[in-house]
């Protein structure tokens, strides 16, 4: 009945940690490029490449999102849309790389398209994308990230990524297009001003 | 050495073993892929362990085991292995990890417990040594996840590729 | 002056995975550096074979009159070449060290890379040309 691992403490009763532990990038890319190998086998278009990143994603965010409010907002969680883009521009975006994002826009075309962008992320670091993969991104997977915190904020919304040349700059910056469901934007409506 | 936050590679990690229950169903086949994964990571990344450390040829097995179980595992993982239980041909020994980064917070819910969870840790040794021609077999003995105090590696030692010249032709 | 020509990269097998000319020199066609990388594979096992003294590891540096080629070979069996203007300076550290790690970084955690495969990696490309350029620079070579 009692089993060995009864005498240590429970999982939950544990510390969270204040994740100030650290392991090499490299440890991270070689993980992330067997990923994206493992994934291709997996597939047969890019569309689904980028929908399998995503997924894996999706999962680290939905736990992110309870470690960053728990951690970083003392339990608490943004009700809003302008708040919980702010959520990923900055808290977010400085707990995976360590700053808050380059920009975050609107859409001039409509009103429930956002973009962060950024450059160097991580994730793409030391990936060489081949041209015949056209406009894939291994960004996909912070695309999912991304999505995981907005669906487990209540934000339901269609999120990927895009890398988009710049004029006058050598590289191009990574952009998370954020597509808000209609039901949030009806909800957001629905509230009064801030 | 460029770092990130240790948790953002344990929820990576745990996500892509949550992603291949689903794919693959069967547990065991499950333990395979992560092996075989394992191998496809060590393959490459025995090479920037040798440009980073600065690592030349050991004189022997125990001196491979030990650059693994310290340098190796303190470059990628930022935690060291204990090395004991070698049996007397010096062929056989234990690692044992305290600590580990991809199990942080990990439990094995019902209908896993036979999952090796960490089993890539297996696949990267043995891949990257297979490169500097070192055949081993690696694999757990004890695991936190499954009721231990410690995780253990068995990695035992098959055989050496020796060099020679002429070389067969590909066929 | 001191300048690098050209650097290769040869896999396990002895095929040649990666050439480029930083300076242009009077250069073989693509059949003729991958012969040349194959003959170069075997010249280096047989020297392993020939050395009287023992340990050795192969050849490390060739010196001709217009030209130096160092050899730096990993434990894992893949071969960095450089070739130089004679009397080059620090190429085996450029070799062992700085172009070891690149190719660490954008080759091999590339996944759209296969092992043993020609390197086709735009970012290991960019980085390598940056490499050079800046240690011409110190130099005063001018690209």
């Amino acid at each position: 009945m009692f089993s060995a691992s009864a005498l240590r403490l429970n999982i939950v009763d544990r510390p969270l940690a204040k994740g100030k532990s650290e392991v090499s990038l490299s440890a991270f890319a070689f993980l992330f490029s067997e990923l994206v190998q493992y994934s291709q086998t997996r597939v047969s278009n890019i569309g689904e490449l980028e929908r399998r990143l995503e997924d894996v994603g999706r999962g680290v965010g939905l736990r992110l999102l309870e470690t960053l409010c728990h951690r970083e907002r003392g339990g608490k969680r943004d009700t809003r849309l302008l708040d919980v883009l702010k959520f990923v521009h900055t808290t977010l975006w400085k707990y995976l790389f360590g700053r808050q994002a380059r920009d975050l826009e609107q859409s001039n075309a409509v009103d429930d398209e956002y973009m962060i962008s950024d450059y160097d992320l991580f994730v793409t670091k030391y990936i060489s994308v081949p041209k015949d993969l056209g406009t894939f991104t291994p960004a996909a997977f912070v695309a999912g990230v991304v999505k995981g915190v907005l669906d487990g904020a209540g934000f339901p919304a269609r999120v990927s990524a895009h890398f988009v040349a710049v004029k006058g700059q050598a590289k191009p910056k990574t952009t998370i297009l954020v597509k808000f469901e209609p039901s949030v934007l009806q909800r957001e409506s629905r509230l009064p001003n801030t | 050495m460029e770092t990130i936050n240790a948790e953002i590679f344990t929820l990576t990690y745990g996500s892509m073993v949550r992603q291949l229950i689903a794919d693959l169903e069967d547990i065991s086949a499950v333990n395979k892929q992560l092996d075989e994964m394992g191998y496809n990571i060590g393959i490459r990344l025995i090479d920037e362990f040798l440009a980073k450390s600065k690592t030349g040829k050991c004189g022997d097995f125990r001196e491979t085991v030990d650059r693994v179980a310290k340098v190796g595992f303190r470059m990628f993982l930022n935690t060291t292995a204990a090395v004991t239980n070698w049996n007397a041909e010096g062929t056989e020994c234990s690692l044992i990890l305290e600590d580990n980064p991809l199990t942080d917070f990990v439990e094995l819910p019902e209908g896993c417990q036979n999952l090796v969870y960490c089993n890539v840790l297996c696949g990267v040794i043995r891949g990257a040594l297979e490169q500097v021609s070192i055949n081993t077999e690696c694999s757990f003995v004890r695991d936190v996840l499954r009721g231990s105090d410690v995780s253990e590696l068995r990695l035992k030692l098959l055989s050496l590729n020796k060099e020679e010249y002429p070389f067969k032709d590909d066929d | 002056m001191p300048a690098i020509y050209a650097l290769y990269v040869i896999n396990k097998s002895g095929g040649l995975i990666f050439n480029k000319e930083f300076v242009t020199i009077a250069s073989n066609s693509l059949n003729d550096t991958l012969r040349l990388a194959s003959i170069w594979h075997s010249l280096h096992a047989i020297a392993v074979q020939l050395a009287p003294a023992p340990g050795c590891t192969g050849i490390e540096l060739l010196r001709a009159d217009t030209f130096d080629l160092h050899c730096f070979q990993t434990l894992t069996g893949t071969k960095f070449l450089v070739v130089a203007e004679p009397d080059t300076p620090d190429v085996e550290a450029l070799l062992r060290e700085t172009v070891y790690d690149l190719y660490a970084d954008y080759v091999l955690k590339n996944p759209f890379y296969e092992v043993e495969m020609p390197i086709r990696c735009e970012l290991f490309d960019q980085n390598l040309f940056n490499t050079i350029a800046a240690v011409h620079r110190r130099w005063g070579l001018v690209h």
